[in-house]
């Protein structure tokens, strides 16, 4: 396993509460893993400590050679991490095509021109999106679907090989959610890192690895096909969750509490 | 708000005597605005001045009943407590607001704050038997409130000083002749100053610079009557009001043949922009008052003919225009 | 590929037609003065009347527009910075530090008693103005700790702003007789504007527009969230701390030479706005062209509408501006019953 990204005794603390307290981490490159747990957890946190969007202690590492995040300029690390946020805000005077543009920017310099490079990635990135053919539109024009979808387009065209999204499919429908999972598919055929935060435990076990996280300690990280995973997803959850198989896939399902309450 | 507004021009009211009662609430009307509107109505109501009498003059003469000629008097502008001490009542005066300055003895007088700021607590703390003062200066109605007799007097032209002159000596409850011979004498001393000047200095056209803006003094502001009665004549014609404020480029369009300004702004004239094609101002045809002349020519008080005289001798020194 | 260069072609269009309105301006600023509304082709005709022109109603047409855009600019800047609409160039308290510093200077050499105060004080005043606009930014700075976070730095302004207010009632309660001249500042006026003026502010809006330049991709970023232009490798504090400088200067030189104008820093960048969407790149001058055309306009109504008095012109721009958001509102609230 060649870690993309690594972690060692990574703790965050915010306004005075211990967030995440010494994670060790080797993500794999290349691969999907998927960050889930109870809310609070600390999953936002950790995906913001692996961007280097927070101050922590500890150490983060890209690459297996030890090179800091930090000791990088802005736009190499720029170049080398594509963030997509959650519920984050976004002006509404912006076309479509023009946000999209703004993810080419650690390409471009200060007053570079887009190139022809950056025209294409803006292009596949709305056509994955499908969203090329209404790339005029105002975003206060748009749904909150469709939206999300732009935003996706405008991590995507970064073209890094490294991607963190907190909560991508907010908003999605179940069809546009399918494509989304197209697009990580294939950008893990194209050897992107793809590390996700997601709440919906039945689209995140379709992730090759799980990293599951309780009161900001990793309790459990392994593939998600796994009994074990299944396991410590269900107990951190109180149990309130059950996997099972269906088909191909497995699918976590709601389970009531008993009616003696 | 509405009170302080209420300072000089109560005939102008504007409140509809209607809106006392509002109309009957229909049902597709907002029962809130009724509401509102009584509100608004009790509210103005409580104010004394709409109670008593509409359409008081501004110069409040009879409002007053004093039982005795009063004995402690306040003035808190400048021209009244001139005119005061012209009536040979000086003593009478026990505090003045800080820009009175003439004669030197109210110099010695306690302060009672300026024309905006008046100070309640220390008038109040004198015990006047009579407080003057301007019928734009705010407080008025809450000396009035504490139970302080207020004249309110503000001379505009040279019949307001005249009439002012009568008021005054009526309410400290002198005989009338004692205000007519004071006028009288000012009078003919303007007519001396009239006099004292040759033809050829006649007919000037000036311009009085009251303030920066730039705010003139016209045909119509006591200051152009004065210049009126010398016989000379002004840029800014009567119908602009008083004190107008006009445009630098007016001046330079006009070409007055004398500039009176303050000796403070005589400096930077030129570097007005397009000042410099005066002819005034090229020829030095300027009449640069000093803080003592500025405050003869600013006040409509008993030094009118002392203004003229300034106005005069200014003229003699310049002589006619090239 | 369509679309950049719509943007760029949209943002050309109307840079021209600021300009032509620009010209037009001048034209008709050349021709209003003390006798009110004058045809242009009278003023042309007559030879008498080219000193005035020249010398004062140019220069004051000229100055007003260049102060008009060192606003919209600076109304720009701020709008992007904090990503909010209703921002305006006054938010860090430049204006109540201009106040200070005009009512200071005032206090300790227009000693005069006389009504009139001395003229060349108020080439000193500009000075004041200037410096007390940029002090009142940097204590903004200074008590928000820097640029990290916006709510910290919009409420430290406006501390700065009520604390410097009351500070410059108090002083000219005890010297009264500045009164007037405050009044007079705080209500705006291009009654003064000379040559010398208008190069200061060409050369400040030059300086402005040059400094932003470069950073408005990063004003683009910043509508996406901090976390996400911190990921696109930009340097949001440094470039938070530039722009807010570049906005302290640029409303500094406009409210030393006209006074505190207000309206037009908050409606150019929303007038450019409701024409089209732009990127910051073309969005900045093209508020600071608005801006001056904004400024422009309510200066020769302020000339010629009850001439030959002059009106304070932001009288006028309050009217005009704060008239333009109305209708927007209004607007966008039919709009929204419509929907």
């Amino acid at each position: 396993m060649n870690p993309s990204l690594q972690t060692r005794d990574l703790c965050v603390s915010l306004g005075g509460r211990q967030v995440l307290r010494h994670l060790d981490l080797r993500i794999a490159q290349g691969r999907w893993t998927c960050i889930v747990g109870p809310n609070g957890a600390g999953k936002s946190t950790l995906l913001r400590a692996l961007a280097g969007l927070l101050p922590y202690q500890g150490q983060v590492l890209w690459q297996e050679q030890g090179v800091r995040p930090a000791e990088l300029t802005g736009p190499q690390r720029a170049r080398q991490l594509a963030w997509l946020g959650q519920a984050e805000p976004v002006s509404e005077d912006l076309c479509v095509f023009d946000l999209v543009m703004l993810g080419r920017l650690p390409h471009q310099g200060w007053l570079a021109v887009p190139s022809v490079q950056d025209l294409q990635a803006v292009e596949s990135a709305l056509r994955a999106v499908h969203a090329w053919d209404w790339r005029d539109r105002l975003l206060g024009q748009l749904s909150g679907g469709e939206r999300q979808r732009v935003l996706l387009a405008r991590a995507m065209s970064v073209q890094a090989p490294l991607m963190l999204m907190d909560e991508p499919l907010s908003h999605l429908d179940p069809p546009h959610q399918a494509d989304w999972l197209a697009q990580v598919q294939a950008l893990k055929a194209r050897g992107v890192t793809v590390v996700s935060v997601l709440h919906e435990i039945s689209l995140a076990l379709q992730a090759d690895e799980i990293v599951l996280l309780m009161d900001g300690r990793l309790v459990h990280h392994g593939p998600s096909a796994q009994a074990q995973t299944h396991r410590a997803i269900e107990a951190a959850f109180d149990q309130r969750l059950a996997i099972h198989a269906l088909g191909p896939h497995w699918v976590a399902l709601l389970v009531n509490p008993p009616a003696s309450l | 708000m509405a009170r302080s507004l209420l300072g000089a021009d109560r005939r102008s009211s504007g409140v509809d005597p209607d809106a006392a009662s509002p109309p009957a609430p229909r049902t597709h009307r907002p029962k809130w605005r009724a509401w509102a509107g009584v509100f608004v109505a009790g509210f103005l109501m409580s104010d004394p001045a709409w109670t008593q009498a509409p359409g008081v003059r501004e110069d409040l003469q009879q409002a007053l009943r004093l039982s005795q000629a009063p004995a402690r008097v306040i003035s808190l502008l400048p021209a009244l407590t001139e005119s005061v001490c012209a009536l040979g009542q000086c003593h009478r005066l026990v505090g003045v607001d800080r820009y009175s300055n003439w004669p030197a003895s109210v110099q010695s007088l306690p302060r009672m704050g300026g024309g905006l700021d008046v100070n309640l607590e220390a008038v109040v703390a004198q015990r006047p038997d009579l407080v003057l003062m301007a019928v734009s200066s705010p407080g008025q109605q809450r000396l009035r409130a504490l139970g302080v007799p207020v004249l309110a007097l503000e001379p505009r032209t040279h019949e307001d000083v005249r009439r002012e002159l009568l008021t005054l000596a009526r309410v400290l409850g002198l005989p009338d002749q004692q205000a007519q011979s004071v006028w009288r004498e000012m009078d003919a001393a303007l007519s001396a100053a009239a006099q004292s000047l040759p033809a050829y200095l006649r007919a000037q056209r000036f311009y009085v610079e009251v303030g920066s803006g730039p705010y003139g003094a016209s045909e119509s502001s006591f200051i152009g009557q004065t210049l009126g009665r010398l016989g000379q004549a002004n840029i800014l014609p009567a119908a602009m009001g008083p004190f107008p404020q006009i445009q630098g480029e007016f001046v330079v369009r006009s070409q007055p043949d004398v500039i009176v300004i303050s000796a403070d702004s005589r400096e930077a004239l030129v570097q007005r922009p397009g000042w410099s094609q005066l002819r005034a101002v090229q020829q030095g045809r300027i009449c640069a008052l000093s803080p003592t002349q500025a405050d003869v020519l600013m006040r409509p008080g008993p030094r009118l003919a002392e203004a003229a005289q300034l106005l005069a001798d200014c003229l003699r020194r310049l002589g006619s225009p090239r | 590929m369509r679309s950049a260069g719509r943007s760029g072609r949209t943002a050309a269009r109307l840079g021209l037609w600021m300009l032509l309105v620009a010209a037009l301006g001048l034209t008709m600023g050349a021709a209003a003065g003390s006798t009110g509304w004058q045809a242009p082709w009278r003023v042309w005709q007559d030879p008498t009347v080219w000193p005035i022109v020249v010398e004062i109603r140019l220069p004051r047409s000229v100055g007003a527009w260049l102060a008009g855009a060192l606003l919209g600019l600076a109304g720009a800047v701020a709008q992007g910075v904090f990503r909010n609409p209703l921002a305006d160039p006054f938010l860090l308290g430049s204006a109540s530090g201009a106040s200070l510093g005009v009512c200071l200077y005032l206090s300790l050499f227009g000693a005069s008693l006389a009504l009139a105060w001395p003229w060349t004080v108020q080439l000193g005043m500009t000075g004041a103005a200037f410096v007390g606009a940029l002090a009142a930014v940097l204590i903004t700075l200074t008590l928000s700790r820097g640029v990290q976070h916006t709510l910290r730095l919009l409420l430290a302004g406006v501390i700065v702003g009520v604390t410097l207010g009351a500070v410059t009632s108090w002083l000219s309660l005890l010297r009264p007789e500045v009164l007037r001249t405050m009044q007079g500042f705080m209500l705006g006026s291009a009654a003064w504007l000379d040559w010398a003026a208008c190069l200061q502010m060409a050369l400040a809006l030059l300086a402005g527009l040059i400094l932003s330049w470069p950073l408005a991709r990063l004003l683009d970023a910043l509508s996406l969230g901090e976390n996400t232009a911190r990921s696109l490798g930009l340097p949001v504090e440094a470039g938070r701390l530039f722009l807010v400088l570049v906005l302290a200067l640029a409303t500094a030189a406009a409210v030393a030479k006209v006074g505190l104008v207000a309206f037009v820093g908050l409606a150019a960048p929303h007038a450019v706005r409701a024409v089209a969407s732009l990127p910051h790149r073309h969005r900045v001058p093209l508020s600071a062209c608005v801006g001056g055309n904004l400024l422009l306009l309510a200066d020769v109504l302020a000339r010629s509408l009850m001439a030959p008095q002059d009106l304070p012109v932001g009288l006028l721009t309050a009217a005009l501006g704060g008239g333009y958001l109305l209708l927007r509102l209004s607007r966008q609230q039919g709009g929204e019953a419509a929907a």
